[in-house]
C-alpha cells in the first residue's frame, strides 16, 4: 500500500496532471516516498517534452537504478543525434540486464521503472519487439502492463492488447491505471461507442483533488471518436486554456475544428512540426505526388474557340 | 405470521454490524472482538474474516456491483476491502473521524461512501478520490445511524441527541468541489438539514427510508419504533409502535409485505403490521440481545445479530403450492390459485384464497383433482387448515373467492387419494381420515408410523412420512405395503407413467419403484428443493443452486447451476418448467445429451448411443472419463476432441487408425513409441515401422525387417547405416541381410583386423583374407598360432512366407457396433429397428419425440445458413481481422507481428474514394475516381485530400513519453465489426450546399470570378463525399448538375466579359454569350439577373426583338414590380421595332445544349460528347481533352459511375 502522497502523485502522473505533478513540492529527502516522487516528477517533465529539467532534477551521481533510467530516458529524449540516442539506448539495456541481477541498488518498483522507461525508449526507437521482451508479457506490473497495451495498439493488435488487460483484470482490479488500460484499449476498438472512455474520463474530470488538461484532452478525443464535434471542440479548447501547446489537444482540435478552419493546423505546423499527424500528412502529400503523377493529364480544351 | 424460518445459524463474539451481498450468498458480520466474518450463510461456512480493525467493528456494507466491504469501527477508521477471494485485502482507509464509526455504507451509484460516527458528525466520502468530500454537522450527540435514500438525494440520521434528521445533498451530485482535503467551510453548501424529527424520548439508534414510499422509520432507546412520512416539504410523525421492553437497536421495512421488522436489547425480534402498527409476532431468545437487523437487498431473508452471533431468517415459505395434471400447473401465487399451461404458456388466475388461513401465510399445498376440477389447499396457520373449493369451469372476468363454497377443516397435509375421496392428516392426533368431496368422513385411519406428512401412492394408497422411513400405504385395506429407511421425506414426485416414484428429503434422493420393491438412494450435501421427472425416466431435481439429474439406478450428474433455487414443476425434452421464490413460472432449456446418453449406455442400447453420437456435440472430460470406468473407451473416443486424450483412448481400445492420425498430429517420440508397442501386440507391423520410422529406431526396424523377411528394406537399412557412419548398425544390418562382404568391411573399417581376417577366412575368401593380413602389416606365418576354423554356416533364414506386404493381426482390432455405423454412415437401417431395442415403449415414444426435436434443430441451423449467406460478404473480411489472423503467436508476446491497421479495414469496406482518401489510400482513391468518374488531373485535389485524410484521424497519448496512439474516427461510432467499420464523412452533403449557397450568394453579388472558384470547389468537394442511400445519391447527382449549370452560366458570363473588354468590336459574340447565359438552368432570381443583363445587352445593341422576348421570358419569373415595368418597356418596344441590328446564332426554340468549352450550342441531335463526372457536353472535337470547366476529367473518357454499396 502506498502512502496517501504517493498514491496522490501516481495519480497525477497516470491522469497527466503532469503540470501540477511537477509543480508540487519534494518529500523530505530520507522519507522513503522521495525517490519514487522524483521519479515520477522528473517523468512528467519528460512527458512534457522537457527532458532538460529532468535531467537538473535528478541526481547525476546516484546509484539508484531508477534514477539512471530516467536520466538515460531523458537523454534519449533530449537529443537530436543517433549517436547519443543509441548511447542511451544502450544505457537503458545495461540496466534492463543489471536489474536481473542481485547485487543493484534499488528496490523492486524501481526494477520496473526501469524495465518501463526501457521499454518506452524502446518503442520510440520502433524496436517493439525489444520494447515487449523487455517488458516481460504477462508481467504484474500495471504501468508494464499500460506500456505494452499501448504497443499492441499501435501495431494493430487490439487483440492481443486485450488478452494482456483481461490477464491484468485478474491481480488489479481496482487500479486507476487499469481503467485507463480499458479505455485506451476502448479508443482503439471502439467497443460499445467508446462509452468506456467516455465514462472513465468524465468520472476523473469529476474528482475534485485533481485537475488534469489531458484527461479534457482525452475525452475530446473520445468525443471526435464518437462523432461529438462541438462538445469536443469546447473540451479541447478548455484543455488548451490550460496548457498551451499540448500536442495531443492541438493535433485533436485540428480534427475537431473541420475543414473549413485553416488556422488550428498552421499553428500546429509552427508550434510542433514534429507531430506525427504534421508528419503523416507531409509523407501523404509526397504520397499524393507520386500517385497523381501517373495519370496523364491531356491538354485542356480551348475556351471560346 | 406464523413462522420464521431460521435458515442459518452462527456462534461468535456480539455482532454489531451486518450486510447482505446483492447477488451471492454471503453475508458480512461486524464482531465486538474486531472482527469482519463473511459467511455463505447458505452453505453455511465462513467464507473469510477481515481482521485489521483494532476494537469493536460497527458499520458493515456491501458494493452494490463491485466485490467491495466497506467497514468502520472503534478505531475511527473507515476501511475498504477487495473482497475477491484470491486477492482479499484492504484496498484503503478512510481517516477523519474523531471518535467511534458506527455505521457505514455505499451509494448505489455514486462512488460515495456515508459513515456515522461518536464525533456527532456524518461524513461522505469519495471511494475514488478517497477523500471526504462532505460532513453534515448539527447533530449534537453521538450520531448512531446514516443512510442514504434509495433514489434520491437525501440522507437519513438517527442520534443520541433524540432526534432523526434528513438531510439534501443534491448539492453535492451537482458541484464537484475543487477545494483540497481540508478545506471544511464549503462542505456545507452542499448538504443542508432538511427536515429535523423530534418525538423520541431518548436517543435514537436507527432510522431507515422506505424502498418506496415517503416514510421514515425509527428505532430508539425509548423502547418505541416511530413511522414518519414526509412531503416536499415538511416531515412529520405517523405513529409508533410499541411493545420492545427495552432499547429498540434496529428496525425495518420489508421488501415486499406491509410490514416492519425489529429487533432490540429485549432480546426479540418483532414483527409489525406496518398498516395497521399492530404486534404480528415475537420470537424470543433466552440470553442473547439483539443488536443489529439486516434485509437481503432482493430475497425475502433478515438477518439477526445478537450478543452470541447471528441468525438468518425468512419470514414465509417460499416454495410455492402446487401440482401438475397433464400439461397444466395449478399453482398458487399471492394468494390466488393459478393456471399456467405449459404449451401455450397462458397463466390466469382462477381462485382466490385470500380468506384462508392468515393473511401473511400462503397455502402450503395443494392437490389438484382433474376428473371433479377441484382443488385442496393446507395451510400452516391456525395450527393447520384445508380447504376443498372447486375450481371455475372456466376464466370468469372475477376471479372467485374460496369461501364462498370452500368446505374446511382441520389437518396439517390434505391430499386426493381417489376421483371422489381425499385424505387428511391429524399429526397431533395421528388419524388420517378419508373424506368424501362432501367433506362427510367416511373412515379413519390409524397409520402404523408416526406420521409427518402424507403423499399421494398411487390409487387409493397413500405414502406416509415418518422420522425414519417412508411407508407405502393401502387405505381400504389399511395395511403397509412397504417401508424404505429414509429421512424424514418431505416432496414426493412420481413419474408420468406412475411407474417411478422420486421421495425427497432434505439431503437425500430415495428412487423407487411403485410397489417400493426397488429402491436407490442419492445424497447430496446440499438442500434439496424440488424434482420432477423427465419423460424418458430420468428424474430431475433442484437444489439450492443446482439442477441435476439422476438416473433408475443412482448415477446422477449436474445439469447446470442456479442462481436462485426454482421449483421444478416439469420436463419436457430439453425443456425444464419451474416456478422461481415469487411464484412465477419459468423455464430452463439444457442439453439433455449426456443423461440420455448415460441411461442409452445403462440400458445397452447402442442405437440410442448411435444417434447421440452422431447427432450433438457430447464432449467434456465427464462424459468420456465416465465411458472410460465403465469400460467403453473404444464409445469415448467418439466424443473426444483432445488429440491427447484421443490418442490414450485410441491405443487403449487399440484403435490404430486414430491412434496412428493422432500420434502424427502430436508427433512425439513417446507416442510412437506406445503406438508401435501396442501395434506390434496386435501385430500391426506396418503401423510399427511408420512409428519406428518416425522415431529413427534403426535398430528395431532392421529388426522388424529381418522378423518380416523384407531383404530389400534390409538393404536399405544397410545403405541408411552406411550413410550415418554407425559401424555398429552397418555390422548388424550386414549380418541380417547375409551380407559377408558388408560385414568385413565394416569390420576392416573400424580396424577390428582379426575378425574380419577370420569372417574372411570363414566365409572361403582367401583373397580377401590375404588382403587383409597385408593391410594389417602381416604375414600367414604370424596367424599360424590361430586355431583354423571350418567354413561358417551362419546366414540368414530363409523367408518361408513374406509377411512385408500382410499385417498379420495377433489381437482383434475390436471393430464395434459403433465404428460399424458410423462407417457406414446410415442409421436409417437402424433406426427402423428401433422399437425392438431394449428400451421401453415409454422411453422410446419419448426418444421418437425427441428424435423429432433433433430433426428440428438440425433444420434450424440451415435456416440460420441462409441468413448468413445474406452476410457472407462480411464473413471473410472477418477473418482478415487480426484477431483470427494469427491465432497461433497469441502468446508469444514479443514476436507479435503487427496486426491489420483499421486504415487498411477502410479500404476493404469501401468502394468509394471518399472512404479511401480518409483511409490514406490515395492511389486507390485516385483509382476509384478516375474507373468511376474519369478523373484524371489530381493536382486540383490535392488539398482536399489530405484535409480529409487529416480529418480522419486523431491522436492520443495515454502513457507517458510513449509516441501518441493514432486513433481512427469511424462513420458509426456504434459499429466495431472489423469487416463494417468506416472512416468519418468528412465531408458531407450539407457541408457542401453550404459551399454552394456561398457561390450563389456570389453570383447575386456579381463576383463572377469567386463564383467560378467556389462552383469549381463545389464540385470537387462532391467528388469526395462518402455517399450512403439512394435518396443521397439522387441528391448528390442534383447538386453536380446544379453546380454544373451555374459554373457553365458564371463561365460563359465571364466570357462575355471579357469579349466586350478584349474586343468590343465583336458584338455578335457578345450578345451570343448573353443569350446563351440566359439558357443556363438557374434559379429564378439568377435567372432573373441572367436575363435583365441580356436585355440591357440586347437592347443596347438596337436588337429589340430579341430583348422583348427575354423581357417576356423575364415577365413569366414575376420578378419586382419595378422591374415588371422595366420589362414592360422592352417588351413594348420590341412591339415597336420588332426586328434584330446583329444577327445572332440563337435559335431559342430548337432544344439545345451549350458547348462548356466554345459556349456554342450544341443542338439536339447533334453529336456531342460529355464529361463523364458532370455530364457537360462538348463538341466532339474535344474528345480526350481535360475537361475546361471543372479542369479535372478527361472529356468523353469511358466511367462506370458512382458505386452504391449501401
Amino acid at each position: 500500500m502506498d502512502s496517501s502522497e504517493l498514491y496522490h502523485v501516481k495519480q497525477q502522473f497516470i491522469l497527466g496532471a503532469y503540470k501540477t505533478l511537477i509543480g508540487m513540492s519534494l518529500p523530505d529527502a530520507e522519507s522513503s516516498d522521495f525517490i519514487p516522487i522524483l521519479l515520477y516528477q522528473a517523468r512528467a517533465h519528460i512527458a512534457l517534452n522537457d527532458p532538460k529539467s529532468a535531467l537538473k532534477l535528478l541526481p547525476a551521481d546516484s546509484e539508484n537504478v531508477a534514477i539512471k533510467a530516467v536520466t538515460a530516458l531523458a537523454h534519449y529524449v533530449d537529443t537530436e543525434e543517433t549517436e547519443d540516442k543509441e548511447s542511451a539506448l544502450e544505457e537503458l539495456r545495461d540496466l534492463s540486464v543489471e536489474i536481473e541481477g542481485d547485487d543493484i541498488e534499488g528496490t523492486d518498483r524501481d526494477k520496473s521503472i526501469v524495465r518501463v522507461l526501457a521499454g518506452i525508449a524502446f518503442a520510440r526507437a520502433g524496436e517493439v519487439e525489444e520494447a515487449l521482451e523487455t517488458l516481460g508479457i504477462g508481467t504484474e506490473d500495471l504501468e508494464a502492463v499500460a506500456v505494452i497495451v499501448q504497443i499492441y495498439l499501435a501495431i494493430h493488435r487490439s487483440d492481443l492488447a486485450k488478452k494482456e488487460f483481461e490477464r491484468s483484470k485478474r491481480w488489479a482490479e481496482d487500479d486507476l491505471l487499469l481503467q485507463l488500460i480499458e479505455s485506451t484499449i476502448s479508443l482503439v476498438t471502439g467497443k460499445d461507442s467508446y462509452s468506456d472512455p467516455l465514462s472513465f474520463y468524465t468520472e476523473q474530470l469529476g474528482n475534485p483533488s485533481l485537475s488534469s488538461p489531458h484527461i479534457l484532452t482525452s475525452r475530446g478525443v473520445t468525443r471526435i471518436l464518437r462523432g461529438e464535434m462541438s462538445e469536443a471542440k469546447s473540451d479541447l479548447e478548455e484543455s488548451l486554456d490550460q496548457q498551451k501547446g499540448d500536442a495531443d489537444a492541438l493535433a485533436a482540435y485540428v480534427v475537431a475544428s473541420g475543414l473549413q478552419v485553416q488556422e488550428p493546423w498552421t499553428k500546429l505546423l509552427a508550434t510542433i512540426p514534429l507531430h506525427p499527424l504534421v508528419k503523416d500528412v507531409a509523407f501523404k502529400e509526397t504520397l499524393f505526388d507520386e500517385a497523381a503523377a501517373k495519370f496523364a493529364v491531356p491538354v485542356m480544351a480551348e475556351i471560346g474557340a | 405470521m406464523s413462522v420464521m424460518l431460521t435458515k442459518f445459524e452462527s456462534k461468535s463474539n456480539r455482532v454489531k454490524g451486518l450486510a447482505f451481498h446483492p447477488t451471492q450468498p454471503l453475508l458480512a458480520a461486524a464482531l465486538h472482538n474486531g472482527s469482519v466474518q463473511l459467511w455463505n450463510y447458505r452453505m453455511g461456512v465462513l467464507v473469510d474474516r477481515f481482521e485489521e480493525h483494532e476494537g469493536p467493528v460497527r458499520g458493515v456494507d456491501f458494493h452494490l456491483s463491485r466485490a467491495l466491504l466497506v467497514t468502520g469501527g472503534d478505531d475511527y477508521k473507515i476501511k475498504v476491502w477487495d473482497i475477491r477471494p484470491q486477492n482479499r485485502r484492504c484496498l484503503f482507509t478512510l481517516i477523519g473521524h474523531l471518535d467511534y464509526v458506527r455505521t457505514v455504507q455505499f451509494h448505489h451509484e455514486m462512488p460515495w461512501i456515508i459513515s456515522t460516527s461518536d464525533d456527532q458528525t456524518i461524513r461522505i466520502w469519495n471511494s475514488t478520490s478517497r477523500n471526504c468530500i462532505a460532513v453534515l454537522t448539527g447533530h449534537s450527540h453521538y450520531v448512531m445511524s446514516a443512510f442514504f435514500h434509495p433514489k434520491d438525494d437525501l440522507v437519513v440520521s438517527a442520534s443520541m441527541d433524540q432526534t432523526v434528521r434528513v438531510w439534501d445533498i443534491s448539492g453535492l451530485r451537482k458541484g464537484s468541489p475543487n477545494t483540497g482535503p481540508g478545506n471544511f467551510e464549503t462542505f456545507d453548501t452542499f448538504s443542508t438539514v432538511k427536515y429535523v424529527l423530534e418525538g423520541h424520548d431518548r436517543g435514537v439508534n436507527y432510522a431507515v427510508f422506505h424502498p418506496t414510499l415517503p416514510l421514515i422509520l425509527s428505532a430508539a432507546d425509548d423502547r418505541t419504533i416511530k413511522i414518519w412520512r414526509m412531503s416536499e416539504t415538511k416531515a412529520w410523525e405517523v405513529d409508533s409502535c410499541r411493545g420492545h421492553f427495552n432499547n429498540v437497536s434496529s428496525a425495518l421495512f420489508h421488501l415486499k409485505y406491509e410490514l416492519i421488522v425489529s429487533c432490540g436489547e429485549d432480546k426479540t425480534v418483532r414483527v409489525w403490521d406496518l398498516a395497521k402498527r399492530t404486534a404480528i409476532q415475537t420470537f424470543r431468545r433466552e440470553h442473547d440481545r439483539f443488536w443489529v437487523l439486516a434485509s437481503h437487498p432482493n430475497l425475502n431473508l433478515f438477518a439477526a445479530g445478537h450478543d452470541s452471533g447471528l441468525i438468518v431468517f425468512k419470514l414465509e415459505r417460499e416454495r410455492p403450492a402446487f401440482a401438475v395434471n397433464g400439461d397444466t400447473l395449478y399453482y398458487v401465487r399471492d394468494k390466488y390459485v393459478r393456471s399456467y399451461d405449459f404449451n401455450t404458456g397462458s397463466d390466469i388466475g382462477l381462485l382466490s384464497v385470500r380468506k384462508f388461513g392468515s393473511p401473511y401465510v400462503p397455502p402450503r399445498t395443494l392437490s389438484f383433482n382433474p376428473s371433479e376440477k377441484a382443488v385442496i389447499t393446507t395451510i400452516s396457520s391456525d395450527n393447520g387448515i384445508f380447504e376443498l373449493t372447486s375450481l371455475p369451469q372456466q376464466s370468469q372476468a372475477e376471479v372467485k373467492d374460496s369461501s364462498v363454497d370452500g368446505k374446511r377443516g382441520s389437518g396439517q397435509s390434505a391430499i386426493f387419494v381417489a376421483r371422489n375421496r381425499f385424505a387428511v392428516l391429524n399429526k397431533a392426533s395421528q388419524i388420517i381420515e378419508v373424506r368424501d368431496l362432501s367433506n362427510t368422513v367416511v373412515k379413519t385411519v390409524k397409520p402404523p408410523v408416526q406420521t409427518n406428512e402424507i403423499f399421494y401412492g398411487g390409487t387409493s394408497s397413500i405414502i406416509l412420512s415418518s422420522t425414519a422411513s417412508v411407508v407405502l400405504f393401502d387405505l381400504q385395506q389399511q395395511k403397509t405395503i412397504a417401508e424404505i429407511n429414509s429421512p424424514p421425506v418431505k416432496y414426493v414426485s412420481w413419474s408420468a407413467d406412475s411407474s417411478m416414484v422420486a421421495l425427497m428429503s432434505k439431503h437425500t434422493i430415495t428412487i423407487a419403484n411403485r410397489t417400493f420393491t426397488q429402491s436407490s438412494l442419492i445424497h447430496e450435501t446440499i438442500r434439496i428443493k424440488s424434482g420432477a421427472w423427465d419423460d424418458s425416466g430420468v428424474f430431475i431435481y433442484s437444489t439450492l443452486n443446482h439442477v441435476k439429474y439422476c438416473l433408475y439406478q443412482g448415477d446422477h450428474g449436474v445439469i447446470c447451476t442456479l442462481d436462485n433455487p426454482v421449483y421444478l414443476t416439469r420436463v419436457k425434452g430439453k425443456t425444464v418448467h419451474c416456478l422461481d421464490r415469487s411464484a412465477r413460472p419459468r423455464t430452463i432449456t439444457f442439453d439433455p445429451t449426456e443423461y440420455r446418453f448415460k441411461l442409452a449406455l445403462l440400458k445397452n442400447n447402442y442405437e440410442e448411443m448411435l444417434y447421440i453420437i452422431k447427432t450433438s456435440t457430447l464432449i467434456g472430460q465427464s462424459i468420456i472419463g465416465y465411458l472410460q470406468q465403465k469400460g467403453f473407451p473404444e464409445i469415448a473416443l467418439h466424443f473426444v476432441q483432445d488429440t491427447n486424450t484421443r490418442f490414450e483412448l485410441a491405443i487403449e481400445c487399440g484403435n490404430l487408425e486414430v491412434a496412428m492420425e493422432t500420434a502424427r498430429t502430436i508427433d512425439r517420440p513417446e507416442c510412437w513409441e506406445r503406438l508401435a508397442q501396442q501395434a506390434l501386440k496386435q501385430g500391426n507391423h506396418k503401423i510399427v515401422e511408420k512409428a519406428y520410422q518416425q522415431t529413427k529406431n534403426f535398430d528395431k526396424l532392421s529388426f522388424l525387417y529381418l522378423a518380416t523377411g523384407s531383404t530389400d528394406k534390409l538393404s536399405k537399412m544397410q545403405k541408411i547405416a552406411d550413410a550415418r557412419g554407425d559401424p555398429m548398425s552397418r555390422f548388424h544390418n550386414a549380418l541380417y541381410a547375409g551380407d559377408v562382404a558388408g560385414r568385413i568391411a565394416v569390420l576392416r573399417d573400424v580396424g577390428m583386423h582379426p575378425l574380419a581376417y577370420l569372417t574372411a577366412k570363414t566365409n572361403g575368401l582367401e583373397e580377401l583374407a590375404e588382403e587383409i593380413l597385408e593391410a594389417a602389416g602381416l604375414t600367414a606365418e604370424d596367424v599360424d598360432d590361430v586355431p583354423a576354423f571350418g567354413p561358417s554356416t551362419l546366414k540368414p533364414p530363409p523367408i518361408v512366407s513374406q509377411t512385408t506386404d500382410l499385417v498379420w493381426p495377433v489381437v482383434s482390432t475390436g471393430e464395434n457396433f459403433f465404428d460399424r455405423a458410423l462407417a457406414s454412415g446410415s442409421l436409417e437401417g437402424i433406426e427402423s429397428s428401433f422399437t425392438n431395442g431394449d428400451a421401453a415403449t415409454g422411453s422410446s415414444s419419448a426418444l421418437d419425440a425427441w428424435a423429432q426435436e433433433e430433426a428440428e434443430a438440425d433444420i434450424n441451423p440451415e435456416e440460420d445458413g441462409w441468413e448468413l449467406d445474406a452476410d457472407a460478404e462480411e464473413e471473410p473480411s472477418a477473418d482478415i481481422n487480426g484477431d483470427v489472423e494469427v491465432p497461433e503467436d497469441d502468446d508469444l508476446g514479443a514476436g507479435a507481428n503487427p496486426g491489420v491497421d483499421e486504415t487498411e479495414l477502410w479500404v476493404r469496406n469501401s468502394p468509394l474514394a471518399a472512404d479511401h482518401v480518409a483511409a490514406g489510400s490515395f492511389e486507390t482513391a485516385m483509382q476509384l475516381l478516375n474507373r468511376q468518374l474519369g478523373i484524371v488531373n489530381f493536382v486540383q485535389l490535392k488539398s482536399l485530400f489530405l484535409s480529409i485524410y487529416r480529418s480522419s484521424h486523431t491522436y492520443l497519448s495515454p502513457v507517458a513519453s510513449l509516441p501518441p496512439l493514432q486513433l481512427h474516427i469511424r462513420r458509426n461510432p456504434t459499429e466495431t465489426s472489423p469487416g463494417r467499420v468506416l472512416p468519418v464523412a468528412v465531408l458531407s452533403l450539407k457541408l457542401v450546399h453550404t459551399e454552394l449557397s456561398e457561390g450563389y450568394r456570389f453570383v447575386s453579388g456579381n463576383k463572377l470570378a469567386e463564383a467560378q472558384t467556389a462552383f469549381r470547389s463545389v464540385l470537387r468537394s462532391l467528388l469526395l463525399i462518402a455517399l450512403t442511400s439512394d435518396n443521397e445519391a439522387k441528391l448528390w447527382r442534383e447538386t453536380v448538375t446544379a453546380a454544373r449549370e451555374y459554373l457553365l452560366a458564371v463561365s460563359i458570363e465571364l466570357e462575355r466579359r471579357r469579349i466586350a473588354e478584349e474586343d468590343p468590336g465583336n458584338l455578335r459574340r457578345n450578345l451570343e454569350l448573353a443569350a446563351y447565359f440566359t439558357q443556363c438552368q438557374l434559379q429564378p432570381p439568377h435567372l432573373q439577373i441572367a436575363l435583365r443583363s441580356a436585355i440591357g445587352v440586347f437592347s443596347k445593341a438596337n436588337n429589340q426583338a430579341a430583348a422583348a422576348r427575354f423581357a417576356k421570358r423575364l415577365l413569366e419569373l414575376k420578378p419586382d414590380p419595378k422591374i415588371v415595368a422595366q420589362a414592360r418597356q422592352r417588351i413594348a418596344a420590341g412591339d415597336r421595332n420588332p426586328r434584330n441590328a446583329v444577327d445572332i446564332s440563337y435559335d431559342e426554340f430548337t432544344p439545345f445544349e451549350i458547348c462548356a468549352a466554345t459556349y456554342t450550342p450544341i443542338y439536339k441531335g447533334s453529336p456531342s460528347v460529355r464529361c463523364p463526372y458532370t455530364d457537360a457536353a462538348y463538341v466532339p472535337q474535344f474528345k480526350g481533352k481535360l475537361d475546361p470547366l471543372t479542369q479535372l476529367t478527361e472529356i468523353g473518357a469511358a466511367a462506370s459511375g458512382l458505386p452504391a454499396p449501401w
